[in-house]
């Protein structure tokens, strides 16, 4: 296929936490916030005149400042983004919002704070208690949370117009981005796609971490060039199986790459910092407050597996099961960054259930934050394909 | 060999086997006397075995051959004890001991591939292992019993290696070897199809971390298809935060109200102010033990502190006279020994605080540290718990009372809340108790813990206190040895501090076969 106009565009602003349109909203007065989870809702944070970004460490090397704070045994991802912290990366943040979701990323941003990462006189941390279940007395305790822990500290510190219009108007202008994502993602439903996973991952991942309104533009170029553009004949040669991945935070540019690049195309994105779920339309009523509406749609819709009631936990692996169908894959990946509690459990009890209750065939990994040009990895892939492929034939057979 | 203390070479026990050489002799007097409470577990053993269906569990459930090392549990946890110090652990651990052959006794009666008693079992609401059993304070038609505790807490106290199995089995499902071995365990019960069947309901609870939190999700998968519905409290992680009360509350209400839907039972104000009232004097005999490690002459403290508060507290909870009347027993022996300045070991050289998790495979660590190296282990963090009275009559105010214990609960008043309760706090204490050594465990898959590790370096050097590092893996001895974790100290004691054992014997030993 022909190169995305932008494509290039959009990989170089992931080569930085603080890119080129970071700055330049900084230059423009803008407040940066930084948050390191879904469960700060980006409509409370891309709000006036602050715009939310969400951490990464984009071209991770040596992580031994982080291990020496926080040992090996914690998740790379808390530990790269302490080390990119301690390196000064952070040092364009204006605050940072942290719910208490995973144990290690609240220590990695405690870390943070004890060790004064940021030198900016009036930079705060503010720590959320976020839900752990779907329920009406969780959503009363999200929306007190994001009242106070959000809403108030952006108001006091930086004058941010807090009302129920302002909220209502960033939530328009949130739709706008993830209606111009959906569609863009709707393409790799079709059956020779015209747009590949990892594309789309880079497109879908620049909306998590840069102003929204400075995006806007050229992804309504990149969907108007969608509309035209000409698949690869060849997919079914490049691409021998169709998988959903699944799992915990994504944000290295390689993985999906890699995925694709051993012969599985990436139709489908679960995990943190993809689109599904992340951007869909919050849709609001006149009747209730905006905020209201706001935490409801972020508490419904996570697919956080620290969600611990039955019913959000089989919930999860209904989703999985509704997106691969919808985005037609063949397998499922169930992936997890290496140390990380909440999806070991996750993945072990997904590929139990995806596999022997719906008839999926899955992979299941460990990986690193980075995983390059992992061999290893790329092996398991490649021989999961084949498993597919095999598996193909087999049913083929029979019929 | 004899009456005063230090006077064995407690090393010299060890064979290398299983079981050790011979008893510990304390002379006359403390050895007829730790005989005949040997003596009193084997015959609660023998009692406990020859019930049918306890005979038929011990063959159904392969956790249930660790309870056969109840004996040997309670001797290494009172080795090289003498006097009222002898006298207090006994008080404690034979208790302990009948109150678990009451856990397990309702167990079994209950359980359908056992007694099968489902009048009886329609009476039990299960919880788990790790969770504040306060609510069940109100509810004194209703028995409250946790599989989890029988088949992987306890059995580990008694057997190390007795969860090796059921972490093979999680890992072999898929599930790293890098999260906790706890919740790990309890999964592996459930996969080997090894956890007990029965209860009316249960009511599970975002414990101590992720690890405990997602192995919910297997538990009440399990119950779900054995017909048992399941309430989840979760409980919030900022627990010192006023904003969070409110909800922490209403998750209470809501927890009792499922209860009572699906029991039939209501709430009794009354049967709860009761026993919280014990609770109450409970805690106040505990604080009193702690208090007196405030001075030269501690006399309940270390192992026998720990794991005695850890069942009083959370597991109890007020609602069992006999553990009141045990701690006014241990009060008036420990002020006896106070007033007579006792010590517990012939030289105390360091006073240190515990921090982090214990190695639950390895709980004598504690009397090992005052018996090899004159380390006394003061306090422990699992021991420091909520130090505020709870309401005897306000029932508004009871409700937010049970909803501040089980957000700070043993160990999560720690893990969670942030870093002021688990790193600021340690510092106070170690100038409370004026300590001068914090021994660390390191847990090694406790991320809440090691998430903080580089900060805990720098305020010990910052405060000048020594601060021992002890690498362990909770329930995994295989991961790390009990010799291991001994070395941990051995090498800092003569490389760092340049001491000499107090007994050389106990240095390196051969227990890795020991139960």
């Amino acid at each position: 296929m022909k190169d995305l106009k932008h494509l290039y565009y959009f990989e170089h602003l992931l080569d930085d936490a603080n890119n080129e349109l970071v700055r330049k909203a900084q230059e423009e007065g803008r407040k940066c916030v930084g948050s390191v989870c879904y469960q700060v809702p980006e409509p409370l944070i891309n709000l006036g005149n602050v715009f939310g970004v969400r951490l990464r460490a984009p071209k991770t090397g040596s992580l031994e400042m982080g291990t020496y704070y926080m040992t090996s045994f914690l998740c790379e991802f808390s530990r790269a983004l302490l080390e990119r912290a301690l390196e000064g990366g952070y040092q364009f943040l204006d605050c940072i919002l942290a719910p208490d979701g995973c144990t290690m990323i609240n220590r990695c941003v405690e870390n943070m704070e004890l060790l004064k990462i940021n030198e900016k006189p009036d930079f705060f941390y503010q720590y959320l208690e976020v839900p752990m279940k779907d329920d009406l007395n969780a959503l009363n305790l999200y929306i007190g949370q994001c009242k106070e822990k959000v809403l108030k500290p952006l108001h006091d510190k930086f004058g941010v117009d807090i009302s129920d219009e302002a909220l209502r108007k960033s939530v328009e202008e949130h739709n706008k981005i993830c209606r111009l994502i959906t569609e863009i993602g709707n393409y790799r439903k079709e059956d020779n796609p015209r747009i590949t996973g990892y594309e789309f991952h880079i497109i879908c991942m620049c909306t998590y971490v840069a102003p929204h309104d400075m995006l806007i533009q050229k992804l309504e170029e990149t969907l108007e060039e969608l509309k035209t553009r000409k698949p690869d004949d060849n997919f079914h040669k490049k691409y021998r199986a169709r998988v959903c991945l699944v799992g915990s935070e994504v944000d290295d540019v390689d993985m999906v790459k890699l995925i694709e690049e051993s012969g599985a195309y990436v139709a489908a994105d679960r995990f943190c910092f993809g689109s599904l779920p992340g951007r869909e339309e919050i849709i609001l009523n006149d009747e209730e407050d905006v905020l209201t509406q706001i935490c409801r749609h972020y508490m419904h819709s996570t697919m956080c597996p620290r969600h611990m009631n039955l019913p959000k936990w089989k919930r999860r692996k209904e989703f999985v099961n509704e997106i691969a169908k919808e985005y037609k894959c063949d397998g499922i990946i169930y992936e997890q960054m290496k140390f990380c509690d909440p999806w070991a459990y996750e993945r072990m009890t997904g590929t139990y259930v995806m596999r022997e209750e719906y008839g999926y065939p899955v992979l299941s990994v460990d990986r690193p934050y980075a995983v390059g040009t992992s061999g290893q990895l790329k092996t398991r892939v490649q021989a999961f394909v084949e498993s597919v492929e095999i598996k193909k034939i087999q049913q083929g057979g029979k019929k | 060999m004899g009456a005063k203390i230090g006077s064995e070479k407690l090393g010299n026990l060890y064979s290398g086997g299983p079981v050790r050489k011979r008893r510990e002799w304390r002379g006359l007097k403390d050895t007829i006397y730790d005989f005949f409470r040997w003596l009193g577990i084997m015959l609660m053993l023998g009692k406990f075995i020859v019930r049918p269906r306890n005979l038929k569990a011990m063959f159904r459930y392969r956790w249930m051959s660790n309870y056969l090392f109840v004996p040997m549990m309670i001797d290494r946890h009172t080795v090289g004890l003498r006097g009222e110090q002898l006298r207090i652990a006994h008080a404690e651990y034979d208790l302990v001991a009948k109150d678990v052959a009451q856990l397990l006794g309702d167990c079994f009666r209950a359980d359908k591939r056992c007694g099968n008693d489902k009048k009886f079992s329609k009476k039990i609401v299960i919880l788990d292992e790790n969770e504040m059993f306060t609510i069940m304070c109100g509810f004194p038609n209703l028995k409250c019993v946790s599989w989890e505790t029988a088949a992987c807490y306890v059995s580990v106290l008694l057997n190390g290696a007795s969860m090796t199995h059921y972490l093979d089995v999680v890992q072999q499902m898929g599930l790293p070897g890098d999260v906790c071995p706890m919740p790990a365990a309890e999964a592996g019960i459930v996969i080997d199809d090894d956890a007990p069947i029965y209860g009316a309901c249960a009511v599970q609870c975002n414990t101590t971390c992720d690890g405990s939190l997602m192995g919910n999700g297997v538990m009440s998968r399990f119950y779900e298809r054995n017909g048992i519905p399941c309430f989840q409290i979760a409980a919030p992680l900022r627990h010192t935060e006023d904003g969070v009360q409110d909800y922490a509350a209403q998750e209470i209400r809501n927890a009792i109200k499922f209860i009572e839907d699906n029991t039939g039972e209501k709430w009794n104000w009354d049967a709860y102010f009761k026993n919280i009232k014990r609770f109450n004097a409970e805690n106040k005999h505990r604080f009193g033990w702690m208090e007196m490690s405030r001075t030269k002459y501690p006399q309940v403290f270390g192992a026998n502190l720990a794991l005695y508060a850890e069942t009083t507290y959370m597991a109890v909870a007020g609602r069992a006279p006999a553990f009141l009347k045990a701690d006014e027993k241990i009060t008036k022996l420990a002020e006896k020994a106070y007033k007579k300045q006792n010590l517990v070991v012939k030289e105390h050289r360091h006073r240190a605080i515990i921090w982090g998790v214990q190695a639950q495979y390895y709980t004598d660590f504690l009397p090992w540290l005052q018996n090899c190296w004159g380390i006394l282990p003061l306090v422990d963090m699992l021991s420091l718990v909520y130090f505020e009275k709870c309401s005897e009559n306000d029932k508004d105010q009871a409700i937010y009372d049970i909803a501040k214990l089980y957000q700070e609960m043993i160990m999560r008043n720690r893990t969670h809340g942030g870093y002021e309760v688990l790193l600021d706090d340690l510092w106070r204490f170690v100038e409370y108790y004026n300590a001068d050594m914090v021994i660390l465990w390191e847990h090694i898959s406790c991320k809440a813990l090691d998430g903080m590790h580089g900060l805990f370096e720098e305020r010990a050097r910052e405060h000048g206190v020594k601060l021992v590092w002890v690498n362990h893996d909770l329930m995994d001895p295989r991961v790390v040895k009990r010799q291991a974790i001994r070395d941990d100290v051995n090498r800092y004691m003569r490389s760092v501090l340049r001491e000499e054992p107090l007994d050389p014997t106990l240095e390196n030993i051969d227990d890795e076969k020991s139960y």
